[in-house]
């Protein structure tokens, strides 16, 4: 059961990276999803029925979506409009985080990377280490507002909650 | 006595081959073409040329040197990642691994490029790549689950030096087998059609290039596989 989800990707990213889908794709791709499905499944997936549910590949993709578009756009302004006016402040901040799903987490991380301004140089089991570029506040709990709130909500509907 | 008698056969298969393909080099005198002529005139002879008679490295460190210079440019930008990710790998413990980021990024990274090197060898008589290429790809999976997890990572999940050897040995005993089969049918060493069919079904095989070309992917990636193996470190149980 494991490895159906881990085929259906497998199988769809041969055919993207090939670039078509001749019955002679069909096939070969066939063949490397059983084979990547067989190597990796026992690695990459834990829970195959949260894997197939559709609600979460959809909320995934409207989140890929706002990320590119809105909150990218957003995180540019910001860093734009400190080099102008050289208001910066960095420094390298804790901050809780409270997703524990795998995935959930390395989304969050990688959300924190990819928006200008802000760095997850570490993270442990409950903190993640941020290098930010205008440290503006003391608070714990407001840097995780200001950080990674949106992110972690959005990990959570995709990947499930705290304790799952 | 038998295996003597093959050992025998394989040797004289060997050099009459040998003998076909080098006989050119021996019978006739090579032309020069008008392009040879441009590059020896502009290299080695010519007024304004460097004066080196190794016209191949006045070639590419001179005409084509725009273009060396770039090659060397890539390869320290491949190099600066490789250390970049074996910077932890000095003195490593057991528990010192990377954090979570790194390890489920390595994980789907290594997914993602399983399933690009796959493509690449099974399109290699349709797009450019093929099986080297593939093979190429595959290999740097294994590296970097030996970079990000540990050299018995990879062992654990049966990928070991044995198993290893024995798919390249299989990748090297089908190009050996497609290669002599034509011989078998009185056609020529290699040779590809009609020995082979272009198409099975209507499907584009391109005859004996296809299986080349995933023979050279299992031998290939298996073959540098090994290589990383053997070169890697265990992990030092700590006390």
């Amino acid at each position: 059961m494991r490895e159906l989800p881990v085929f259906i990707v497998a199988f769809v990213l041969y055919i993207v990276v090939t670039g078509s889908m001749t019955l002679y794709d069909i096939i070969t791709g066939v063949i490397t999803g059983v084979t990547a499905a067989l190597l990796f499944s026992k690695h990459l997936i834990k829970n195959p029925k949260k894997a197939l549910n559709p609600c979460r590949w959809l909320s995934f993709l409207i989140y890929f979506i706002k990320y590119v578009t809105v909150i990218e756009l957003r995180a540019h302004l910001d860093v734009m409009k400190r080099i102008i006016t050289k208001e910066t402040r960095p420094g390298i901040v804790k901050v809780p985080i409270t997703v524990r799903d795998e995935y959930g987490r390395f989304l969050v991380a990688n959300s924190i990377t990819n928006t200008p301004g802000t760095v997850t140089v570490y993270m442990d089991d409950e903190y993640a280490y941020v290098n930010w570029i205008s440290v503006e506040t003391d608070d714990m709990e407001e840097r995780r507002r200001k950080i990674l709130e949106e992110f972690e909500k959005n990990a959570i509907k995709i990947f499930g909650g705290a304790d799952e | 006595m038998r295996a003597r008698l093959a050992g025998m056969l394989m040797l004289g298969m060997i050099i009459i081959c040998l003998a076909y393909f080098l006989r050119s080099l021996f019978t006739s005198t090579p032309e020069i073409s008008s392009l040879g002529k441009f590059y020896l005139q502009n290299s080695y002879l010519g007024e304004r040329s460097a004066g080196s008679p190794e016209v191949v490295t006045s070639i590419l460190w001179d005409y084509r040197g725009l273009d060396t210079y770039f090659e060397t440019a890539v390869l320290f930008l491949a190099i600066i990642s490789a250390v970049s990710v074996f910077r932890n790998m000095e003195h490593r413990e057991v528990g010192d691994g990377f954090t979570g980021i790194t390890k489920t990024g390595i994980k789907l990274v290594a997914f993602v490029t399983f399933v690009t090197s796959a493509s690449v060898a099974f399109h290699g008589h349709l797009t450019p790549g093929g099986g080297f290429q593939g093979g190429s790809i595959l290999a740097a999976v294994s590296l970097l689950v030996i970079a990000g997890f540990s050299k018995g990572a990879l062992e654990g999940n049966g990928i070991t030096k044995d198993r290893a050897l024995a798919i390249r040995t299989l990748g090297l005993a089908i190009i050996t087998a497609v290669a002599f089969y034509p011989l078998l049918e009185g056609f020529n060493f290699m040779q590809n059609l009609p020995v082979y069919p272009v198409r099975i079904r209507g499907l584009l095989i391109s005859g004996s290039l296809l299986l080349y070309n995933v023979a050279e992917f299992l031998a290939v990636g298996a073959g540098f596989t090994i290589i990383f193996l053997l070169l890697s470190l265990p992990e030092v149980r700590r006390e």
